[in-house]
């Protein structure tokens, strides 16, 4: 036990050596250098698996259109991929939320809607009804579904400008809350 | 790692299932640490229970006032959905002040107040630690290491676990000295101690650390801060108890 005052100076001297020794020694820079050493993953943290995936009118949409992992194109965007179905009453729900988004944050951020399991013709209908103007992506055969394990749905996952998973949203969020994880993901850009 | 469990048509979020628990976990420890050090438990009890609504009102009031542009588009959203959308420096301010105030009304002392606390507030921690385990948002630097995760082929530390242990050790802290604390406020004091010079240590295998433009890690910063003040009170105090 600690008792002299000799004693608790040489306590909290080795505290303070050893301590600071260690924050200089784990000084680091920013984790974005490491994210490149990455393989793809649908997890926070990992390069998003990269996927092609088309409207109904047949235009093709690729992750890489919009990110770049090497980080020197400026005109590269932050990704919403949110994985929805005309079935699924809170991804209705959700949806003004993110074409609201999708208008204010044009040139900044992408959304692109990725449809699960329906075919061409439900997603033209529900676009036409709905107003949505953002791409949603057919994927009948859970091929994107699947590269991202999205099962549960509306499924949200963020995707910073480098193609970084940032963040991975199971349930309906606020149009506040999607904006706020939108403003940490391009703040950090 | 396990972010969502389904029950049948139901998904839950293991990571704020986590949290549910372990709130309720903390509000059991405060009440059982209460009784061990000879307080009031009801008090007590009240005051943690306070802090931690407070909290969780605060978050939520603070996030909506930081954006609320978009809440006035649909207001019906402050309220609903509630699975997310809270800002955590709101909520620590909020839940202190309330804590803070209730203490006060009741003259609550704050030296063995916060002895009687601190195991709760390090389990609450450990829970935050847990849910990110479980959740998967957080993740380690990599490392070759046998006890290293494996995700995807790449294999990290293990980080939360390391909080965990650190967690374990400041109880295991408060544990020991519980019975023999020479002055009030040495249980929190120490178990601080321990728990920012354990977390000081592993925040460096975070992939995910909070890292300043200089690429210094915040949190080791305010670990040391942390660990120094409670170190120089504690000789202050045990010397002065000692004359």
């Amino acid at each position: 036990m600690v008792r002299t005052r000799f004693e608790w100076s040489i306590l909290i001297l080795i505290v303070a050596l050893l301590s600071v020794a260690w924050i200089i020694e784990s000084r680091k820079p920013p984790i974005r250098s490491e994210n490149a050493l990455l393989t793809e993953a649908p997890l926070v943290g990992y390069l998003a698996p990269e996927f092609t995936a088309v409207t109904p009118s047949g235009v093709s949409h690729s992750l890489t259109d919009y990110v770049d992992r090497t980080g020197s194109d400026d005109q590269a965007q932050a990704v919403v991929l949110n994985f929805w179905a005309s079935w699924c009453g809170p991804c209705r729900i959700e949806m003004p939320y993110f074409e609201r988004v999708s208008r204010a944050y044009a040139g900044r951020a992408v959304v692109l809607g990725v449809n699960q399991a329906e075919s061409a013709a439900v997603i033209e209908q529900f676009q036409a009804v709905t107003g949505v103007t953002y791409p949603l992506l057919v994927d009948e055969q859970w091929v994107v579904n699947n590269l991202y394990g999205a099962i549960n749905l509306p499924t949200t996952v963020f995707i910073d400008a480098r193609g970084v998973v940032r963040e991975l949203f199971v349930g309906a969020m606020s149009q506040a809350v999607l904006e706020e994880k939108l403003n940490r993901i391009l703040e950090e850009k | 790692m396990w972010p969502t469990l389904n029950l049948g048509p139901l998904v839950v979020p293991t990571g704020a299932l986590t949290i549910v628990l372990g709130a309720w976990l903390c509000l059991h420890l405060v009440e059982r640490s209460a009784r061990t050090l000879d307080q009031e438990v009801e008090k007590l009890a009240n005051l943690a229970f306070t802090g931690l609504a407070a909290g969780i009102i605060g978050a939520r009031l603070t996030f909506v006032l930081l954006y609320w542009p978009a809440f006035r588009a649909s207001l019906i959203s402050i309220l609903w959905p509630l699975n997310t959308g809270y800002n955590m420096w709101g909520g620590l301010l909020f839940g202190a002040l309330a804590a803070l105030f209730y203490g006060r009304y009741h003259q609550l002392r704050p030296a063995p107040t916060l002895d009687a606390l601190a195991p709760a507030l390090v389990a609450g921690l450990m829970v935050v630690s847990l849910a990110d385990f479980v959740g998967g948002p957080g993740f380690g630097t990599t490392t070759t290491l046998p006890w290293g995760v494996s995700q995807f082929a790449i294999r990290r530390h293990p980080v939360q676990i390391y909080e965990l242990l650190v967690g374990g050790l400041a109880l295991l802290t408060w544990l020991r000295l519980r019975r023999r604390r020479a002055f009030a406020g040495q249980l929190f004091l120490a178990t601080t101690a321990v728990y920012g010079f354990g977390r000081l240590f592993v925040d460096a295998f975070r992939a995910d650390a909070w890292v300043s433009a200089g690429g210094w890690h915040v949190l080791q910063l305010l670990a040391l801060l942390a660990t120094l003040t409670c170190l120089l009170l504690l000789a202050q105090r045990t010397l002065r108890a000692d004359r």
